[in-house]
């Protein structure tokens, strides 16, 4: 069953159009990145899961109903942490936080000892002396602590240090491992790949890209890079087959390479070809890819310098 | 306890604790000081100071029955000083626990919790509600603590007379302040509808006598309030109605405006 489904979702506000037809389908049990550039519509997105947004168009569906159906009985189900946590006051950490227990009938108030103490948050610090790290403590703790069913995370990790980073991540594993299901958004693409099962890309408002991480990450392709023993032209190699973004130094060519490397290693093998290397890319230049969009995904230096 | 029957008036009530107690301090300052003044006041030379004043200036301040005790302290604790207090209290504080703490972000947990949208608001009107009440008697306490101290010619049944006009006043303005907020999720539009409203309503009341516009009392919600003069003459059941309408309308008009809206943005 999907805890998550979008359908053509559209969120206007007034004439900026944020989300432009959002498909998102997120099967239970899964961890699922959301990834994409800011201003993409992630937390747009986010928001209407949690019904602080009402959509423009198209359908959104938590646990089978509409955020606006589902209501509170839904969001008691939901734990949340948002990407720009907010919060203020003399009162201490410990006080916000029975204070949200409450919100939700008292449940989670017996684990915000336990989480506190797993990342070291001091619940008798005023809620205003806390450090933006300290506050993400308080959101994480508050997220997790009902143990609830589905988890949304806008940006989870923002401001851990390294080890704590670590530790939201186990406890992602954990809620997972306990039949949960985590819905996270995040600019770390290497705590993507650590944690998350599929991967949606967003950008201007719609979904780009899903897929495996490892899938992304093969379709990532390769650099090669081929050393000859004299010049070569550039046009032998720029329009063969799953090759992309070639450039020429004397007599050093680079490109990218997606698929077979059939045709590229024919054309190269009519030289002499000195030395040769290819490494698979990271998911971040995929990432990459894809934020900067088609039009200037081609060459995007040839832009810049045009003017030379 | 209460905590889990109404979890968010609770936490409000919380955070207001401060505000309150010094709010509370001021009230009690001021009206003590007006009050305690008045018998070393000589009634002739009240008088004097009165027939001295443009005619326009004693309306507008009610100062035409000032020299009896109700009339001083319906003129400076609950025609004027009170009234100006309470709804800046009121007014910042309405347009602060919806529109002002969706706007700076601190609302967002509390409204992703599993509660809807119509008991967040309803719990943060109670909360105001409460809070001007307790600041209301407070001045209510102070008034008749003195009047029977200083053995001033003001009852107790007129004091609370009074202090459920100023009540229903005050909450009136600060409810319209948290209502336009609410509606609109913008919190500068609540300061603005409300102050300005509360602003318009002291002047017609305060103009009317002079201009003889008697359409002035009748929109004015001041005029509602002091014009049965309740600390000399008590309850008047029906002006207090009217002011009741005031802020269960504006609490009926948030209702539907906060439900329907998107938040956070």
């Amino acid at each position: 069953m999907a805890v998550i489904r979008t359908e053509g979702l559209v969120k206007d506000y007034g004439k900026v159009r944020a989300l432009a037809g959002v498909d998102l389908d997120v099967a239970e049990g899964e961890i699922f990145g959301f990834v994409g550039p800011n201003g993409a519509g992630k937390t747009t997105t986010i928001r209407v899961l949690l019904d602080l947004l009402r959509p423009t168009a198209g359908r959104a569906e938590v646990f089978g109903v509409t955020p606006v159906q589902g209501g509170p009985s839904l969001r008691a189900r939901i734990g949340y942490l948002p990407g720009e946590l907010a919060m203020s006051g003399r009162r201490t950490a410990g006080d916000l936080l029975r204070h949200l227990a409450s919100l939700r009938g008292g449940a989670g108030g017996n684990r915000i000892g336990a989480l506190s103490e797993r990342f070291g948050l001091d619940l008798n610090r005023p809620i205003r002396s806390l450090s933006k790290g300290n506050k993400q403590k308080v959101g994480v703790v508050q997220a997790f602590m009902h143990g609830p069913e589905l988890l949304i995370l806008d940006e989870p990790t923002s401001g851990l240090d390294p080890l704590l980073q670590r530790e939201c991540l186990d406890l992602m594993r954990e809620a997972r491992d306990g039949g949960a299901t985590v819905f996270m958004s995040s600019h770390v693409l290497g705590e993507i790949e650590d944690v998350a099962g599929r991967v949606a890309i967003i950008r201007d408002g719609v979904i780009v890209d899903v897929d495996d991480v490892g899938a992304l990450r093969s379709r990532a392709g390769q650099v090669v890079e081929l050393r000859f023993s004299g010049r070569v032209d550039i046009d032998e190699f720029r329009n063969l087959p799953g090759v992309r973004d070639v450039t020429l130094d004397g007599s050093t060519m680079r490109c990218m390479l997606h698929g077979e490397p059939d045709a590229l290693l024919k054309a190269a093998a009519r030289h002499r070809v000195l030395a040769w290397s290819a490494h698979e890319r990271e998911l971040e230049d995929l990432f990459i890819d894809f934020y900067r969009g088609p039009s200037d995904r081609r060459q995007p230096e040839e832009v810049t310098f045009d003017g030379r | 306890m209460a905590a889990e029957t109404v979890p968010v008036l609770a936490g409000v009530m919380r955070e207001q604790r401060r505000p309150l107690v010094l709010w509370g301090l001021a009230l009690t300052a001021v009206s003590t000081l007006y009050i305690a003044i008045y018998p070393t006041m000589g009634i002739d030379e009240m008088a004097s100071m009165v027939d001295n004043l443009p005619e326009a200036l004693i309306n507008a301040l009610n100062y035409d029955e000032i020299g009896t005790a109700a009339g001083y302290i319906s003129s400076t604790v609950y025609g004027l000083l009170g009234p100006a207090l309470l709804l800046i209290f009121a007014i910042a504080t309405g347009t602060r626990l919806v529109a002002g703490q969706e706007e700076d972000g601190t609302l967002e947990l509390e409204l992703t919790a599993p509660v809807s949208r119509t008991r967040v608001l309803l719990e943060r009107v109670a909360a105001l509600w409460c809070n001007v009440a307790v600041l209301v008697a407070v001045v209510a306490v102070v008034t008749i603590v003195l009047a029977a101290v200083l053995d001033l010619d003001v009852t107790v049944g007129n004091v609370l007379a009074a202090s459920t006009g100023l009540l229903l006043l005050v909450l009136g303005f600060g409810t319209v302040g948290l209502a336009a907020g609410a509606i609109t999720g913008r919190r500068a539009i609540g300061l603005g509808v409300a102050a300005g409203l509360a602003v318009l309503a002291f002047m017609l009341n305060a103009i009317a006598p002079t201009v003889e516009a008697e359409w002035m009392t009748i929109v004015s919600p001041f005029s509602w309030f002091l014009d049965g003069r309740p600390l000399a003459t008590g309850f008047d059941l029906s002006r207090l109605a009217l002011l009741a309408t005031v802020p269960v309308l504006a609490v009926a008009a948030a209702v539907v405006g906060f439900r329907r809206r998107d938040l956070m943005v």
